[in-house]
């Protein structure tokens, strides 16, 4: 069932009329996180996500089994420890961009935009405020964006004997290629 | 009494050690390079998209965390972040595809459009395509 609402999250909005829409399925989602024991990163290269630039509207889809690691360990306890993917396999975003009327889509360039919504992991959902830059390109659109998260936010509890090599607070990188659908 | 005890203390400076050693080798384990292991199952692009659609549970058993050989046409060649390539694999369906995403981008001009390839993955799920990571091409393939 879950899969379906799903598909109809992003069947609506591909089809809803008129409208100019954007799609990738090869987006990249990756974190870091930094602390004088050690560096963790994590890439996931095959972010969904769509924008819908009539509205605004902006949806990312991840599976947490997707995202890689140096080291098998971290890999390990990243699915089994603190992300549970077995018990929590995506992760999402569904939100708008509220500036929407800055940006020229006829105009190759780039823009600032906000973007406020709903980071949904592990099923707990937390309103996000994101600064990011929307690039239009001929022949699509480049998204970038920054932004920190906090573990603690999405009930992910980080045992004491490796609370020094996990840091409080994630670097979260976002690089979409979208192309028109 | 003595000799018990320094036998003792030499059986667990060993166990202290190999434990070091086993936890330096298991905390450095890189990903297994899939060119190199058996894989789990061997099907085609259309058929493991098929066995998710009719039972997204039961293939999710089956097929997560498992490495599973897939041949198909290459829809799309994607370059991605970090020097990743991702190659679409056709299936009968028209909106979803097996991605499958190579953690380098060596060779990515061979690989084309409508060619026939092999490869070899690590299954992550079902999001709107079947993902697959860690690829490798099998050989062989063209």
């Amino acid at each position: 069932m879950k899969r379906l609402s799903l598909i109809f999250l992003f069947l609506g909005l591909i089809f809803t009329a008129n409208a100019q829409k954007f799609m990738t399925k090869n987006g990249y989602i990756g974190f870091f996180s930094h602390t004088p024991a050690e560096d963790i990163k994590g890439d996931n290269n095959q972010v969904a996500s769509v924008i819908d630039a009539s509205n605004g509207e902006i949806v990312f889809q991840v599976l947490v089994k997707s995202f890689h690691f140096a080291k098998t360990l971290m890999e390990e306890h990243f699915n089994e420890n603190y992300m549970e993917s077995d018990k929590f396999p995506k992760a999402s975003f569904k939100g708008k961009i509220t500036n929407l009327a800055s940006i020229d889509l006829t105009k190759n360039g780039g823009y600032e935009v906000i973007v406020e919504g709903d980071l949904i992991i592990r099923d707990v959902t937390k309103k996000m405020s994101v600064k990011g830059m929307l690039e239009v390109v001929t022949g699509g659109l480049n998204a970038n964006a920054k932004f920190i998260i906090t573990p603690e936010d999405f009930n992910i509890k980080i045992p004491s004997v490796v609370r020094e090599n996990i840091a409080k607070t994630i670097e979260v990188t976002i690089a979409m290629k979208y192309a028109p659908i | 009494m003595k000799k018990n005890l320094k036998i003792a203390l030499i059986v667990i400076s060993i166990m202290v050690l190999g434990g070091a050693v086993v936890g330096f080798y298991l905390y450095n384990l890189k990903p297994k390079d899939l060119g190199k292991v058996k894989p789990d199952f061997v099907l085609t692009s259309s058929d493991l998209l098929k066995s998710f659609e009719e039972n997204e549970a039961a293939a999710g058993a089956r097929y997560i965390n498992k490495i599973i050989e897939v041949s198909g046409e290459i829809s799309s060649v994607e370059r991605g972040e970090n020097n990743s390539m991702n190659i679409a694999l056709k299936t009968n369906s028209s909106s979803s595809s097996i991605i499958c995403t190579f953690p380098s981008l060596a060779d990515a001009g061979k690989y084309k459009e409508g060619s026939q390839i092999t490869i070899r993955g690590e299954c992550s799920g079902y999001l709107m395509d079947i993902l697959l990571n860690n690829c490798v091409a099998v050989e062989g393939t063209k």
